[in-house]
């Protein structure tokens, strides 16, 4: 693993780990409730009911990250699961029906109250209902209609006019949900759901997210990036779990500072910085090290991946006089603006051009059918926009088939082709 | 009359009908898709979404004024939003009309709302369209069609569930899946006939097999499982035995009643419910679980419903090909084994 760089990827590490541990201990020992959902799931009505949430994909990348899927994975198989199945968001069910082949990392997931999901494809209110199933626990799950009118340039539009971009009976359906949800977080947690603590949370999003976007406006302007791109994404989703939350604005706002110093003092990630490398799609989450692979030889650095440069546009909303429908807005859209034209091709040129981005790799992971859509439309404007893209065919969470040897000569050599 | 593409069994045919189009399910014969070759990632949508995707973005079907994508599946989800960009960016032309229905399978009864909602908009986009109402007494004798072609079918499916089935699987799905390409007057006519002769055959010898799994829009595996002497004689897919027969009933807000099938009634891979199967099973000799390559929905419940089905002693089979093709010798001799051993 790559050296941490930033004091401030030290402290979100720890506080990640700390934060596990004393859920697990006030499950275990204080029958304190907590949630498991889907990282697309409206974290801050949990938030707003001081009800503690897991994400899935982050619980997916722990377990990734420790080099546990493939055992988790195999024995999925051996159980019946056919390998052609979705991987990450599976990955935790599979922590759980198959906890006996390994222990899972840090103690393991307690038994939750609540898992939730939004069905943003088909397979994953199957995952769940099998994972409550096996928790014994209930399964909530918000519906998700698709969006039609796709104005190209959202990013545009979604902070003060969010109410005409996502459409009316999209964002009024939402909030529909939001009441049967939030009456299962009173009854969990027994206390009462209270509006303006809901848009207290959410203006404390917004100014987490408008230090985030300080930190990409660095990364766009600086001669060379103060911060790689593993780095960010463990700063920005150590604080998007818990967005909102003291703690997260606070550690945005540290994060901003340090790199903000970084810059001012001349200080680059790679100070050999000649190539300046887009990663498109989920991380890597069993070979983190890829992503600084090509430093030493090519001087390539990975400035930018979604997940510093979603918060600002994905999360902010300006106008909170109806915090749950500016939540709403926030919650429907997730996946057309990450994942599929026009919205997301239009989105990752616009964020190439801005980082000065002289190539992109562009993850097309076929055990995650849903999180491999769209990504020929991006390839194809990438292109168009004068950026080469190398695609990369593996899975984020599942390291049985990523040759880690063969895919750094793969990318040695597009590097050596396609960016002289 | 113009005639409107619908890509699945959620679409309300009979809003379509009484604007005055020929509804008409988009199912392409296999073939080259160099349109969804260039535009679709592999392995990510199953054969029949991308030959829809090609026969559309091709410009292979000019006849086709309007398509009617419904939300009831991902794949008809991301469908709509690739065209959608097909046509924003140029790179198809003449695309016909593109509307997304947005009728969700959720169970919820804000599913529910929001999907009459949607049902009344859709009969305001064809309004739109037509530059005029749409006649109730219009929409009430598309109905009557429509539940005229469901009483036949329901005779064609009591004649193939009896135990002493009038016809084989086979038939059966050409049979059905007929009324999806056809004017329903027309259909209703020739499947009462088709009922009629039926019901005069000798019955069919065979092990009774009832197939569930990703939808056959072919009759591939029927054609391969009966081969081996056996009967089909259900399958929990929309082109077969689930084509929803439930009339729609004339007497109180007809749009309702029409929402209220295919919200109800349709199946799609966002219902969970496996009570028809479950039950259903327990009236056939054997089952056959049919997950091709593409399947990435069934395959989460397939390890838990093979478990019931041990648990009641009725034996099963899996199917990991795609049938659409050729079955392989290996998977004929697996067949036959299990046909074999069930009729021991």
């Amino acid at each position: 693993m790559a050296e941490k760089q930033l004091a401030s990827t030290v402290a979100a590490a720890e506080h990640q780990k700390t934060w596990f541990a004393e859920l697990r201990r006030d499950v275990f020992d204080n029958r304190k409730p907590y949630a498991i959902v889907q990282a697309d799931m409206p974290l801050e009505l949990f938030q707003a009911m001081d009800l503690p949430v897991v994400s899935n994909q982050w619980w997916a990348a722990i377990i990734s990250a420790k080099r546990l899927s493939p055992v988790y994975l195999d024995c999925m198989n051996a159980r019946g699961f056919h390998e052609g199945l979705c991987r990450y968001c599976s990955l935790g069910l599979a922590s759980t029906l198959c906890a006996d082949a390994a222990p899972p990392p840090w103690g393991g997931l307690p038994r939750p109250a609540l898992i939730a999901a939004r069905l943003t494809c088909d397979c994953i209110q199957h995952v769940f209902q099998i994972w409550s199933e096996a928790f014994g626990t209930e399964f909530v799950a918000l519906d998700a209609p698709g969006a039609s009118d796709l104005p190209a340039r959202w990013w545009e539009l979604s902070r003060h006019r969010w109410r005409e971009l996502y459409e009316e009976h999209r964002m009024d359906f939402m909030v529909l949900q939001f009441g049967r949800l939030i009456e299962r977080l009173e009854c969990i947690t027994s206390r009462k759901f209270e509006l303006e603590r809901l848009r207290t949370l959410m203006e404390g999003v917004n100014r987490q997210e408008e230090y985030f976007e300080e930190v990409r406006d660095l990364i766009c302007t600086a001669p060379q990036t103060p911060v790689r791109m593993q780095e960010q994404v463990s700063n920005v989703m150590a604080a998007q779990w818990l967005r909102g939350s003291e703690w997260a604005i606070s550690h945005a706002r540290r994060f901003r500072d340090e790199v903000k110093e970084r810059v001012e003092q001349g200080v680059a990630a790679c100070p050999a910085e000649r190539l300046r490398l887009m990663w498109v799609g989920a991380g890597l989450w069993h070979d983190m090290d890829f992503y600084t692979a090509f430093e030493a030889e090519y001087g390539a650095v990975f400035v930018w991946s979604m997940y510093l440069a979603f918060g600002p546009d994905g999360y902010i909303r300006y106008g909170l006089d109806d915090p749950l429908k500016a939540l709403a807005s926030r919650t429907v859209s997730f996946n057309e603006q990450l994942h599929n034209p026009p919205w997301a091709n239009e989105w990752i040129v616009d964020q190439a051009k801005r980082h000065r981005i002289d190539a992109a790799l562009v993850l097309t992971p076929l055990g995650t059918r849903p999180s491999a859509t769209g990504n020929r439309f991006i390839e194809l404007a990438l292109e168009n926009a004068g950026i080469p893209v190398l695609p990369i065919f593996a899975d984020m969470v599942d390291a049985r088939s990523w040759d880690a040897a063969r895919m750094r000569r793969t990318v040695a050599q597009f590097l050596e082709g396609r960016t002289k | 009359m113009s005639v409107a593409g619908m890509t699945s069994n959620t679409v309300p045919w009979e809003l379509l009908r009484a604007a005055g189009y020929f509804p008409l399910m988009l199912n392409p014969p296999p073939g080259t898709v160099p349109f969804a070759d260039r535009f679709m990632e592999d392995g990510v949508f199953s054969a029949r979404i991308r030959g829809i995707f090609n026969g559309i973005a091709s410009g292979a079907w000019p006849f086709l004024k309007m398509v009617v994508i419904p939300r009831t599946s991902e794949q008809e989800h991301k469908l709509f939003l690739y065209l959608h960009e097909m046509a924003r960016q140029g790179f198809a032309n003449g695309l016909p009309g593109l509307y997304l229905y947005n009728l969700l399978h959720s169970r919820s009864d804000e599913a529910e709302v929001y999907g009459l909602g949607r049902t009344h908009e859709f009969r305001n986009y064809l309004e739109r369209c037509a530059g005029a109402s749409i006649a109730t007494a219009d929409i009430a004798c598309a109905v009557e069609q429509s539940n005229r072609a469901s009483r036949a079918i329901r005779r064609l499916l009591d004649l193939r569930q009896r135990t002493e089935p009038r016809l084989n699987g086979t038939e059966a799905l050409a049979l059905i899946g007929a009324m999806y390409f056809m004017d329903r007057a027309e259909y209703a006519q020739l499947a009462e006939e088709a009922a009629a002769e039926i019901a005069l055959r000798p019955p069919g010898r065979g092990v009774r097999i009832l197939i569930k799994g990703s939808p056959l829009h072919h009759t591939g595996l029927h054609r391969a499982i009966e081969s081996h002497g056996a009967i089909v004689v259900a399958e929990d897919d929309w082109w077969g035995s689930r084509v929803s027969t439930k009339e729609i009933s004339q007497q109180a807000d007809i749009v309702r009643g029409i929402f209220g099938k295919y919200f109800r009634e349709a199946p799609s891979p966002r219902e969970l419910s496996h009570d028809w199967f479950l039950s259903s099973a327990a009236a056939v000799d054997g089952v056959i679980f049919y997950l091709p390559p593409e399947d990435d929905v069934l395959g989460w419940d397939y390890p838990r419903l093979r478990e019931t089905l041990n648990e009641r002693g009725t034996p099963s089979l899996l199917i990991r090909e795609d049938a659409a093709g050729e079955l392989s010798s290996e998977c004929h001799r697996r067949i036959e084994d299990f046909i074999r051993k069930l009729d021991t």
